[in-house]
């Protein structure tokens, strides 16, 4: 690609439907080549900013460029961009040959080059051997994959995608996560990929935006957003953490002292700018939470908890308690044969490092 | 909503033509409301002021004068009027008793993949003209007619029925023949609405039918219904024809006075009736969009 | 799905109420048409089985002027009136006001037909006296006859009288069919109307020419507003009803009103028996769909 212009830039973007606002001041910027997904709950926007970068809606405020150009109020069919759907978007009068090939025709290509083209998209995308058949003899993921070949055969720059996976059982939706990511390795255009599951997300991003209630909450690669999340909502949202709320003691450009109940608890100040009496957050990843250690490790904190209950998934299981001030906290393991019995009621020491915490302004 | 269907333009300075094609392709989408408004709604306003026009040999004068509506609620005609209001409203409630319960059984008893067809069993009918329809009752209700021929065979009766015709009875008769099926589509499409798993809670729930029928049919078809009311009442007010060739000779509606009146070349009588007419009608939808929201005929399940 | 319990009688019994109602909904019609049959006309004691009064109907050139005309403004209303509702339609499903196109284009239904007719009548009338004193004014003939009672006026009068109808049917169709292919189509670089012509109309078809079918039918059968409307023409209803007012009706009245009732009946029937045929391949697909072929 000579162009050397990031595929997507979205600037102060706002969206409004009369008195709701769908998207508010959305700034972005999505480079050539990469998966990109829009990770949020929801209803909270994801959704919108995707058509909006489609040309399926129209901003209220701010603008769209794709690969530099403004595209202003363009319509769909005049954008650099293919999209891929939740589920009903193949034309169930055509065959999946006809499925595939509607776009070339519109372009004007001539019925063998049609034909050809789809055929090999078909080939790629792994369904040799159904050209004939209509999209209702297909299963879900089969029905995807067709829409997929339908987007890529177009040759566009960017390929969007709606929730894509959403209709398909959680086994399938697993196997056609690697594949996608496999596919856009191989075409090698941008894809952005709108979803709700984190797994998905994660399994397939190079970066992730985490969009919420309207808002573009933060983004970065995968492994960040995980491990060093930047914002409160993120830490809720992303992983399982533990997410204390609490009071600023004292702040100082390196430490801050937060009151968590009675608890006096210190940590690094990150880079943010609390002042002292501020509600902040401080987000704990489950899996650095200790169960039943001796007290107070070295470099870090210890608090009496009532354990509550424990949920096993098979491969982890989690382990839910009560602090003295009410709020939750959990710890999560890797399930072993000979983890530790405890009884509802019992009062046990949950402990972490330093290190573990992040303080949250936002 | 796909709001980008009707623009094409993007703001690369000009083009006017993509900008003339859009403001082409949104004239597009409103022709048929600039027509019917044309054609319709402003025809049915003009009848209020046409109806206080002076009234002139042949036709009528610009002025302001209530003449014709005096004439209206102060003469015989008014109370035929009223009266005719009345038998509609019979006939409205006939068509509630006997076509309602249909559209209930079809909607709740019947397989959905064949409930539009039989509800276009109900279409039958009305494909066949109006007026044959009516006409058709006269060899039907006469006195050598159908009717009595068969009754007086089957040995039921031995004279002839002869308030069947050239009676009020007649004109209701012919009313809800001609009208029966909108209450079975309206009360139909109202349900649509409910979704059918609805009946199967009930009953497991144990909910005795007469409940069912109060608390979860009526409110939910209530917005149909009233449609179809207001349809069949509006209707058996306006057809002139039933009335014309069903009732007695003091039968009239108001549509009969209103055609009556433009024979007599009363153009602002009509226009009088018509505009009482179109009141009428505008105050029942009133009532009814303030009752139930009416846009939620069209659709159920949105 | 049906109830299962033991209330087969019950639900026989109201199946025996609805078509009884049909039935007796359609007992004028039917007696008509065993009139038309019969040699000895209406009232006779006497039964005889012929097909006389149908061939006198192509004798009479009254009545086929009439039908002519009728042919030519059913047709030119359907041509009009449904593209009409359809693009209605598919404005009403965009816009999010929907108040207003729904007060216009369904309220000609409440309206009764007399009531309407007379209103257009005088509005019609009035307008080409405005217009020809305009003229006047401008020193030309050429607005003098533009709303003329007549062919024009007459077709106006059909098209508001059926919008509503056909924007229904039209509606329902739509009711099915996925916003989401138009935006797919979009997608793959269709224009709106490509889009339309490709993916959507193939899918409305039938209910566009449902909508067609009706409104024809409705044309043939509409009395009272093309009486007021029309002028000099007559039309087939108001020769018959102007025979049957006049005259009563002739034997070949019978034989014309039933031959129409047919032809009406007919078309519905097979709109019925189509979309039994077409209902059945959908079962099947559905069918299919559930136990799709490989995975």
């Amino acid at each position: 690609m000579a162009n050397s212009n990031p595929a997507v830039e979205v600037t102060n973007l706002a969206k409004h439907y009369g008195d709701v606002v769908a998207l508010r001041d959305v700034n972005l910027t999505i480079n050539a080549g990469e998966y990109f997904v829009l990770l949020g709950p929801s209803g909270g926007g994801k959704t919108t900013l995707l058509r909006t970068i489609g040309g399926f809606h129209k901003p209220t405020i701010g603008t769209v460029k794709l690969h530099g150009q403004d595209v202003g109020n363009l319509p769909p069919d005049k954008r650099p961009t293919s999209m891929v759907f939740q589920s009903y978007a193949l034309f169930p009068h055509m065959t999946v040959l006809g499925n595939v090939g509607y776009g070339l025709k519109i372009a004007g290509l001539g019925k063998n080059e049609v034909r050809d083209k789809s055929m090999a998209m078909l080939d790629v995308v792994g369904l040799n051997g159904f050209e004939n058949r209509k999209p209702h003899e297909l299963s879900g993921g089969q029905q995807q994959r067709v829409q997929l070949a339908r987007a890529l055969v177009l040759d566009r720059d960017i390929l969007l995608l709606d929730e894509p996976l959403a209709a398909l059982d959680a086994q399938l939706r697993k196997d056609m996560c690697l594949e996608l990511k496999h596919l856009q390795e191989k075409v090698g255009i941008t894809f952005i990929h709108v979803t709700h599951n984190q797994e998905e997300a994660m399994t397939v991003a190079d970066r992730i935006a985490l969009i919420a209630d309207g808002d573009l909450v933060e983004f970065g690669a995968a492994q960040d957003i995980y491990r060093e999340p930047d914002k409160g909502f993120t830490a809720s949202f992303v992983g399982e953490n533990n997410v204390l709320t609490g009071r600023v003691a004292k702040v100082t450009k390196t430490i801050t002292d937060v009151l968590i109940g009675e608890h006096s608890v210190i940590t690094p100040t990150r880079g943010l700018a609390p002042s002292v009496g501020d509600e902040v957050t401080l987000s704990i990843r489950s899996e650095l939470v200790e169960v039943g250690g001796k007290g107070k490790p070295t470099g870090g904190y210890a608090i009496e908890a009532t354990y509550e209950e424990s949920v096993y998934l098979g491969l982890t299981t989690t382990y839910l308690f009560r602090l003295a001030n009410g709020q939750t906290m959990m710890s999560r393991v890797i399930s072993d044969g000979d983890s530790q019995k405890m009884n509802p009621g019992d009062k046990i020491t949950l402990s972490w490092r330093t290190g573990a915490m992040r303080l949250h302004t936002a | 909503m796909s709001d980008q269907k009707k623009q094409g333009a993007g703001q690369t300075p000009g083009t006017s033509s993509s900008d003339l094609s859009r403001k082409l392709s949104t004239l597009l989408f409103i022709s048929p409301l600039i027509f019917m408004f044309l054609f319709f709604a402003l025809p049915m306003m003009f009848t209020v002021v046409f109806s206080v026009f002076e009234r002139t040999m042949f036709w009528m004068e610009p002025g302001f004068t209530l003449f014709a509506y005096e004439n209206f609620f102060l003469s015989a005609r008014f109370n035929n009027f009223l009266e005719s209001m009345y038998y509609s409203l019979i006939s409205v409630i006939v068509c509630f008793i006997l076509g309602f319960p249909i559209a209930v059984f079809v909607r709740k008893s019947v397989p959905q993949v064949a409930q539009h067809r039989v509800v276009l069993l109900f279409i039958l009918p009305f494909m066949v003209s109006e007026i044959i329809r009516v006409f058709a009752l006269r060899p039907v209700l006469q006195r050598n007619g159908l009717v009595n021929q068969t009754l007086q065979s089957l040995g039921i009766i031995e004279e002839p029925i002869t308030s069947i015709l050239y009676t009020h009875t007649g004109v209701v008769i012919g009313e809800v023949m001609s009208f029966l099926p909108f209450i079975v589509f309206s009360g139909f499409l109202a349900m649509e609405a409910i979704p059918k798993y609805i009946f199967e809670v009930c009953s497991d729930l144990g909910v005795r039918p007469l409940r069912v029928f109060k608390d979860v049919i009526i409110p939910l078809a209530a917005p149909g219904v009233f449609a179809g009311s207001v349809f069949i009442f509006i209707n058996g007010l306006g057809v002139a024809l039933i009335p014309n060739i069903l009732g007695g000779p003091g039968a009239v509606n108001a549509g009969l006075i209103a055609t009556q009146a433009i024979v007599a070349l009363d153009m602002p009588m009509a226009m009088a009736i018509s505009a009482i007419m179109t009141a009428t009608l505008m105050g029942l939808l009133f009532i009814g969009h303030k009752l139930f929201d009416i846009t939620k005929i069209l659709s159920p399940a949105s | 799905m049906e109830n299962e319990y033991a209330n087969v009688w019950v639900h026989r019994l109201k199946w025996a109420y609805l078509l009884l109602i049909v039935v007796t909904l359609m007992s004028p019609v039917l007696y008509i048409m065993y009139i038309s049959f019969n040699e000895y006309g209406f009232g006779a004691n006497r039964y005889s089985f012929t097909w006389e009064w149908y061939w006198l109907i192509f004798g009479d050139r009254i009545l086929l002027q009439a039908l002519k005309w009728t042919m030519l403004l059913a047709v030119s209303t359907t041509v009009i009136a449904v593209p009409l509702s359809l693009i209605a339609a598919k404005y009403y499903r965009s816009t999010r006001n929907k108040l207003l196109p729904i007060f216009l284009l369904m309220s000609p239904l409440f309206v009764a037909p007399d009531i309407m007719g007379s209103a257009l009548l005088v509005y019609f009338k009035n307008l080409n006296r405005v217009f020809s004193w305009i003229g006047e004014q401008l020193g030309t003939g050429m607005f003098d006859t533009w709303f003329d009672l007549g062919f024009m006026t007459t077709l106006i009068g059909l098209i508001i009288y059926t919008v509503p109808y056909s924007f229904i049917v039209i509606i329902i169709t739509m009711g099915r069919y996925h916003d989401q292919q138009t935006e797919a189509a979009r997608a793959c670089g269709a224009s709106g109307w490509q889009a339309f012509r490709d993916i959507e109309f193939p899918q409305i078809r039938a209910g566009v020419f449902s909508a067609c079918a009706f409104t024809v039918i409705l044309c043939f059968n509409e009395y009272t507003r093309s009486s007021l409307l029309k002028g000099g023409f007559d039309t087939f209803t108001t020769v018959l009803i102007s025979e049957m007012l006049n005259t009563g009706m002739s034997e070949q009245s019978y034989a014309m009103s039933s031959l129409v009732s047919f032809v009406a009946i007919a078309i519905i029937g097979s709109i019925i028996i189509f979309t039994m045929i077409r209902a059945d391949a959908m079962t099947r697909q559905a069918r299919l769909k559930e136990n799709p072929v490989g995975s």
